[in-house]
């Protein structure tokens, strides 16, 4: 696994279903900068989610890898 | 993938401007789009979204519009040309969104008043979309010279846009069903 890669080492969990969902995207928020500046990746000049999709109803979260 | 859930592929009009063209455009492809079997869709009318213009990106996404793109699997965008580019208030309301938008595929249609069928506007939309995490399709609806393509009552004249956009919604579906799987089920490497 790459660096960041499943930052929190569990499945993040669909709160309307209850089930896994599946991490299939980083990607760079450049706008999470402009609120938390001290949270910028200095080699990736943005803050990073992590976005896991729920296989049961299709609802896409995001959170930000460590 | 689920076969209990219909794909949903909203179709976005992408210009508020009294008298707009763009809007036939959308009715007809809104229209192509609900024949499909097993496909969802509805109209998201740019000039219904109120946000404030004095900040952008997410801090003034508004619940129903973020709601209705987390839902979609795919979109499809109705932009006029304007000055070569896209409608600013386009713009303002698709950075709203970021999340809502990931490995979901995107289908553009370009509208203008002159020959080129909204080629320009849609030659500079392509790096937005691929920053908001939309795929795009090899296929687009080119809608030249669109004050001859349908009637003043918006509907269609020149029946070979239904063969054209056939062409491009077959590919936006599959692109769509392809996205979904990858989301639920393909994990990054
Ligand atoms: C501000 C503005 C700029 C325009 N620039 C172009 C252009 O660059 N090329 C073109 O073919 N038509 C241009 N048009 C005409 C539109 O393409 C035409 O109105 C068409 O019907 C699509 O826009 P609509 O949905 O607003 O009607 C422009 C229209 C406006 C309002
Ligand atoms: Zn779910």
């Amino acid at each position: 696994m790459s660096k960041g890669d499943q930052s929190k080492g569990v499945k993040m969990i669909c709160p309307s279903c209850g089930v896994e969902m599946n991490y299939h995207a980083d990607k760079l928020d450049y706008t999470a900068a402009l609120t938390e500046p001290n949270k910028i990746d200095p080699e990736l000049g943005g803050i990073l989610d992590e976005v896991h999709t729920c296989p049961k109803c299709g609802r896409t979260d995001v959170r930000k890898t460590d | 993938m689920d076969g209990a859930r219909p794909v949903f592929i909203p179709v976005i009009l992408g210009t508020p401007r009294q008298g707009r063209m763009s809007e036939h455009v959308a009715r007809f492809v809104l229209g192509e789009v609900s024949k499909r079997e097993g496909v969802e869709t509805e109209l998201i009318d740019i000039r219904n979204i109120s946000i404030p213009v004095t900040d952008a990106g997410e801090n003034v996404k508004e619940a129903k519009l973020s709601e209705t793109i987390m839902r979609a699997d795919a979109l499809v965008i109705v932009v006029p040309e304007y000055n070569h580019g896209y409608p600013g208030l386009l713009k303002h309301v698709l950075d709203t969104n970021l999340k809502e938008y990931i490995h979901k595929a995107v289908g553009i249609c370009g509208v203008s008043a002159g020959g080129f069928g909204g080629t320009r506007v849609i030659q500079n939309l392509l790096p937005v979309m691929r920053e908001l995490g939309l795929v795009t399709i090899f296929w687009d609806g080119n809608f030249s010279s669109v004050q001859n393509i349908f009637d003043t009552s918006g509907n269609l004249v020149d029946q070979a846009y239904i063969k054209r956009i056939d062409k491009f919604l077959k590919e936006l579906i599959w692109m769509a069903k392809v996205l979904r799987y990858g989301r639920e089920k393909v994990p990054l490497e």
